[in-house]
């Protein structure tokens, strides 16, 4: 089984690269063929996934959620799969390529420098971990789709105002669906977000009797999870709209990501478990 | 095939001349009337805004196309018209055009889509005026079909390729439901009008309309179900409205950059669309420098229907392309209602079933009444079979190449189911 999982850890990034090229391709040209391919790629791409996930599992029996590179493969599955919904349930089909270019940045991440870990430290060994990375996880492909359609509409609200007719603006969703969509992703990733940080505020002084208040992760995740309160609030008392609460949203992720990486890699901090 | 055709268009006369020779469905039915059994035995009489066209099949060979265009002309009692202003097609080259014409591709507006409906209702016209026959409803047929598929196969028929209607496409990449927006139409002129009509089309949920005369508007407002707003004060409601599109022939601007920004304060910078498609330009162009407005003139409107025009144009092959296997289909056809074909196939048809019950029945006869069997099959086959060959024969020679000799055949093949069992044989293979 670890021979296959190695070839799957290769073979994923090529998947989700050529799903994205066929996105492109439909993206740019269109054509029945390439548009009906492009979605029956992405669901074999998510199943190989799936199975890839499942294996790991298995063989080093836990789930893959014990460090950031695991954790990312998880989260390229989880946008994937979102987006895969998403799709199927709106009929929107214009945005694949945007939202698939991430899955390739988290799954090439992780194939690279993913590591076979058997041991598993005693810490992460518990229930309310395995509930606060799940929900956090899902809270954050949440938020990257809410940043990947607030670009979209950044950038079609810049083509509409300055009369520039491409492909752009034949090929996205109008302004108002994008705003929409941006803004109830972000609903659902504040709320799962909030969730998470709830089960991790009680499994915290469990896991880490000495941790600190002023840790790098917890004032990173308490700047993120306010940011998203002000401009979901905003919004829905009808102060902000459009432009704001979609800058908003992908200052959030990129804080949101941003603070993942330093707290994994760089800060001294109870959830660098790498 | 003898079938003529004239026709007066944008590519032959101006618009004055088109205008002129116009003409409405009574005046079809009463030249229908005047050349039916005199000029022609069967036909067509398209007419639109921008073209009029008879095709027929002349009960004679000495009529000329001239004086159809004679005919014409006195009907409508237009002069000041030369042979120069008309085109003229014969036999093929005149269906090949019908079939351009509804397929969009020879319209003034490439792949507008109305022409097809015209040509239809002409098609429907002509049979209520008991003005078709075997081989005109065939051609008709014929070009109906290639036009639909002109509309489903190619994109001929994509994108706004007119000033207001492509206002109405960017609105939508505006908005997602424009049923629960509102707008206001301020002029209502024929492009305002037009944009009203179109709104109302892509079920817009509140549209109102204002025009310096109030009559004009109630006109059009009680045709689209739009409430009237006075002209004097229709300013101090524009923040309610989340579309304006402005027609007016005012020679300077009517909404200025503070009126906008006013309205915007109002409405608590909820987005709004300014499509100005007035020439003068009616509201402030600095308009478009305001956060969640969307301010749009003719310019920029036009540059959406160069790029559609430009998409459509690029669609022509396509099309031409199943022109010409259309063509060819009705070529086949044609040609197949010679008396030579039809004997041969008539033959065949009848040899197939005798052969078929022949082989179902073989066991019910004995080894020596096998051959006998064959011999009076055959026998009964040649009798059924000879006084039907004997006429073809007959009007083979007598009206070789006649319409009438091609709807007799015609009708003879679709007795017997002639061509649908070739297909069948055809679609085995």
């Amino acid at each position: 089984m670890k021979g296959l999982i190695d070839f799957l850890n290769i073979l994923l990034p090529i998947l989700y690269i050529t799903t994205f090229i066929f996105y492109y391709v439909d993206f740019m040209k269109g054509g029945k063929v390439v548009a009906n391919s492009k979605r029956l790629l992405l669901f074999l791409t998510l199943i190989f996934h799936l199975f890839y996930l499942l294996f790991r599992t298995l063989f080093f029996e836990h789930p893959p959620i014990t460090n950031v590179f695991e954790i990312f493969t998880v989260l390229a599955f989880a946008i994937g799969f979102s987006y895969f919904i998403l799709e199927l349930v709106t009929d929107i089909r214009g945005t694949g390529l945007f939202i698939i270019i991430i899955s390739i940045l988290f799954q090439l991440i992780s194939s690279f420098f993913i590591q076979d870990l058997v041991q598993v430290k005693d810490v992460l060994k518990s229930n309310l971990l395995g509930i606060h990375v799940f929900s956090a996880l899902l809270g954050y492909s949440a938020i990257t789709i809410s940043a990947v359609y607030g670009f979209l509409y950044l950038i079609l609200y810049k083509e509409i105002k300055l009369n520039k007719f491409g492909l752009v603006f034949n090929r996205l969703p109008n302004l108002e669906v994008l705003e929409v969509l941006s803004f109830y992703s972000a609903v659902i990733g504040f709320i799962l977000l909030t969730f998470a940080i709830i089960i991790g505020i009680i499994w915290l002084p469990k896991a880490f009797p000495n941790f600190s208040y002023l840790d790098p992760k917890l004032i990173g995740t308490s700047m993120v999870w306010i940011l998203y309160g002000t401009g979901i609030a905003s919004k829905v008392f009808g102060k902000w709209r459009g432009k704001k609460v979609v800058t908003l949203s992908i200052i959030g992720f990129v804080l949101a990501i941003a603070s993942t990486m330093l707290t994994n890699f760089l800060a001294q901090s109870f959830h660098s478990f790498y | 095939m003898n079938l003529s055709a004239i026709s007066i268009n944008h590519h032959s006369a101006s618009v004055d001349l088109r205008e002129a020779l116009h003409l409405s469905e009574e005046e079809i039915a009463e030249l229908v009337a005047k050349i039916k059994g005199n000029v022609f035995s069967e036909g067509l009489v398209i007419s639109t805004c921008n073209r009029t066209e008879i095709y027929g099949f002349p009960v004679n060979d000495k009529l000329l196309l001239p004086d159809i265009q004679k005919i014409l002309a006195e009907h409508k009692s237009v002069k000041n018209i030369s042979a120069e202003n008309f085109q003229t097609f014969h036999s093929f080259s005149a269906i090949e055009h019908l079939f351009r014409v509804a397929t969009g591709i020879d319209s003034m507006l490439i792949g507008d889509n109305q022409i097809f409906k015209q040509v239809k209702d002409s098609f429907q016209l002509a049979e209520d005026l008991s003005f078709t026959g075997v081989i005109s409803k065939r051609i008709f047929d014929a070009a109906i079909k290639t036009g639909k598929r002109a509309i489903n196969e190619t994109l001929i028929s994509e994108g706004a390729v007119t000033v207001s209607y492509a206002a109405v496409q960017l609105i939508e990449k505006i908005f997602s439901n424009l049923s629960k927006k509102s707008a206001l139409v301020i002029g209502a002129g024929e492009t305002g009008e037009i944009a009203a009509k179109h709104l109302r089309d892509r079920g817009i949920g509140r549209l109102s309309i204002t025009n310096r005369t109030i009559e004009r508007a109630e006109k059009i407002g009680s045709s689209l179900n739009a409430k009237i707003l006075p002209f004097s004060k229709f300013k101090e409601f524009i923040h309610d409205y989340d579309i304006i599109i402005s027609a007016t022939s005012a020679p300077e601007l009517i909404l200025s950059k503070t009126d906008i920004e006013n309205a915007m304060k109002h409405r608590n910078y909820s987005a709004m669309v300014l499509m100005d498609i007035a020439v003068p330009r009616d509201i402030d162009p600095a308009s478009k420098k305001i956060e969640y407005v969307f301010y749009h003139d003719i310019d920029s409107l036009n540059i959406i229907v160069e790029q559609n025009l430009a998409k459509r144009r690029e669609e022509i092959p396509k099309v031409e392309k199943i022109i010409t296997e259309e063509l060819d289909a009705l070529m086949n056809w044609y040609h197949s209602l010679e008396a030579g074909p039809t004997i041969k196939s008539l033959r065949d048809y009848f040899e197939a079933v005798r052969a078929e019950e022949i082989s179902k029945n073989k066991n019910r006869f004995s080894d020596d009444d096998q051959e006998k069997l064959d011999i009076i099959t055959k026998r009964i086959i040649n009798k059924i079979l000879h006084q039907p060959m004997v006429e073809l024969k007959k009007l083979s020679d007598n009206d070789s190449g006649s319409n009438e000799m091609a709807a007799r055949i015609s009708i003879l093949r679709e007795i017997f189911g002639i061509d649908k069992t070739k297909n069948k044989e055809e679609n085995k293979e």
